[in-house]
């Protein structure tokens, strides 16, 4: 059998049974469609997620009294520093600020913009500020999410936050930050570390955590007992729990989207076996026409193998394209909402493309083995049985 | 030369509905004869002509076709035989509505390997036989029954076979359109092709250019 002829014939019969196709063609778009837009977001969001959580400290501390946290003295920053292995121990400063017009809060950090071993992620925000300038007045950096609700209430050039002790503080906007950070820094407010602490209600030589770095990893486990030793009543974060933990929480939404896709998945093969198991009248009239005119049984499997092979490989590839521009051009309105979970701002965060071709194969093996699979076990058993029976 | 025997076809064997469809035939058809096979709806004509297409399996007995035994051969070698040396005509034509003549003339060369140019010639030759080719573009859907059996003979010679298999030719035809088609059987046996047609129907009586009538009842050849 030429190949050539095989296909011109095989082409032929696909253009003939286009309206026998597309109501298959169609689901398999959407299972498709929605299965790696679920993919694509959730490694979008963990690249992002993971690329933070690196430029953080491998431990933060939080000084704890009666399973209550409280501020951190800074001059534990001194006490750490003096155990060998630890690197770059430094005061953090944040704090949730409440804004009552919208029932919401806002995140505050406070960066020395002098110290040497700010975080990498603020460091990237940072890079765009003239430090004088900043330094001229109280002035704050903004995300989005804030920006938007400032410009809702008229706070174009400052806002006056109100203090502990009913003064207020009137801090001037100096630069919003750009959509794209917004996945870290929708809700954040980033302002020089003792103006921070004055709004937050933190002493001067208090703050919120402190953090260190452990550059051996085979030390950490005897630096957190050192550090439990330095001060007992301290509680402990490590980087690498966080990662599992945040790990552990994209793969809970991902599975329980997985789970789901499988059901449909399933259901979706058992349809399209049925489909071919009460297969119709024509087609088994044409199994058995092709068989009487001298076609083998493999010959009109590879027929009908290729033929929908045709059809599942388009779907999917059709599926992947409009799942792409879904995720990564129209940013996953409603889907990626799931994913990202309670937000107490409006989050517009870019998803960045992020495709991991791994599983994309798998997710076409998956797709494209059952689907076969469902349509070769019907004909074969057609192809099998006396010709004249099917061209009844 | 076709010779059969011993041959014999039971369906749904060892169960209740087991059916003896053919009983111990012996038969021989010369090269370049042409044999009616006479009897009513049931009486396992078609059986046995499905038999000597190699789309069904005898239970038992031989089918010697030039010195080769078809009754068992695994469905590589018969599909082969059934695409070099048969030319099947249907009742109900079996044609591919929804592809046009020329397509569906062409299928039954797929299998042979010809390039698409040789395939062409081919097809355009069978259907100028066949009295077709001026509707060779035209989708079967829309062709009468005449033209539709037309269409179905020439993609039966149109792999030039040795012998030609018609199973009730005539039973969706009108008289015209028969007569029509017996012209072309004979001249189909004028190129020297075997030809054996099941058929039941008077027209087939008589007829000058057939060698044989074998009369079947009840899976039995009658003397």
């Amino acid at each position: 059998m030429k190949n050539s002829v095989f296909f011109n014939f095989l082409f032929l019969l696909l253009s003939k049974h286009k309206s026998k196709h597309i109501a298959i063609f169609i689901i398999s778009i959407l299972i498709v469609f929605l299965i790696s837009s679920v993919l694509f977001i959730s490694n979008s969001l963990k690249k992002e997620v993971f690329l933070t959580l690196d430029n953080q400290s491998d431990f933060i501390i939080q000084k704890i009294n009666s399973g209550k946290i409280l501020d951190t003295p800074t001059s534990w920053i001194e006490d750490f520093s003096f155990i060998n292995g630890v690197k770059n121990t430094q005061q953090r400063v944040y704090g949730q600020y409440y804004f009552m017009p919208e029932n919401v809060y806002f995140t505050i950090v406070g960066v020395d913009l002098f110290e040497e071993n700010t975080n990498k992620n603020l460091k990237e925000l940072l890079k765009i500020l003239n430090i004088s300038d900043f330094l001229q007045k109280d002035s704050m950096i903004i995300g989005n999410g804030i920006k938007k609700i400032f410009d809702k209430y008229h706070y174009f050039d400052s806002y006056d936050f109100k203090l502990f002790n009913n003064e207020l503080s009137n801090v001037k906007i100096f630069k919003d930050l750009p959509k794209e950070a917004n996945l870290v820094a929708n809700d954040l407010i980033i302002m020089d570390i003792n103006l921070a602490k004055k709004i937050l209600n933190i002493k001067e030589n208090e703050s919120t955590d402190i953090v260190l770095n452990v550059p051996n990893n085979l030390e950490r486990q005897n630096i957190k007992e050192q550090l439990i030793l330095k001060h007992s009543n301290i509680r402990i974060l490590q980087k690498e729990t966080l990662k599992k933990e945040y790990e552990n929480m994209f793969n809970y939404k991902g599975g329980i989207f997985l789970i789901l896709f499988i059901i449909v998945i399933f259901t979706f093969i058992l349809i399209l076996y049925q489909r071919y198991s009460m297969i119709s009248s024509s087609d088994k009239k044409e199994i058995g026409i092709l068989k009487a005119v001298g076609w083998s049984i493999k010959d009109i499997i590879k027929l009908k193998i290729i033929e929908n092979f045709i059809v599942g490989f388009m779907a999917f590839i059709i599926g992947i394209v409009i799942s792409y521009i879904f995720v990564y051009i129209l940013n996953a309105p409603i889907l990626k909402n799931i994913f990202i979970g309670f937000s107490n701002i409006q989050n517009d965060f870019i998803l960045n493309p992020n495709i991991d071709l791994s599983i994309i194969m798998t997710l076409f093996l998956f797709f494209i083995i059952p689907f076969l699979s469902a349509v070769l076990i019907p004909v074969w058993k057609i192809a099998v049985i006396d010709a004249n029976e099917s061209m009844k | 030369m076709i010779k059969i025997e011993n041959l014999n076809k039971i369906f749904n064997e060892n169960t209740k509905r087991e059916f003896h469809a053919l009983k111990n035939i012996n038969l021989e058809i010369k090269n370049s004869s042409c044999v009616i096979l006479k009897g009513i709806s049931g009486s396992g004509k078609s059986t046995l002509l499905s038999i000597i297409g190699t789309l069904l399996k005898p239970t038992s007995g031989s089918i010697v076709v030039e010195n080769e035994n078809i009754a068992k051969l695994p469905d590589l070698h018969a599909s082969n035989f059934r695409a070099k040396r048969l030319g099947f005509i249907f009742q109900s034509y079996n044609l591919f509505d929804t592809l046009s003549v020329k397509d569906n003339v062409s299928i039954a060369l797929i299998p042979l390997g010809f390039n698409q140019k040789q395939i062409d010639e081919m097809v355009l030759k069978a259907l100028e036989l066949a009295n077709i080719s001026h509707k060779k573009d035209e989708l079967v859907y829309n062709l009468s029954g005449g033209e539709k059996q037309r269409c179905a003979i020439a993609r039966a010679i149109v792999n030039n076979p040795k012998i030609i298999l018609c199973d009730e030719p005539t039973a969706n035809l009108d008289y015209d359109n028969s007569i029509i088609f017996i012209e072309t059987l004979k001249i189909l046996k004028n190129l020297n092709k075997t030809i054996i047609v099941a058929t039941h129907d008077p027209i087939f009586d008589n007829l000058n250019f057939v060698d044989d009538v074998i009369n079947i009842k009840n899976g039995i050849i009658c003397e």
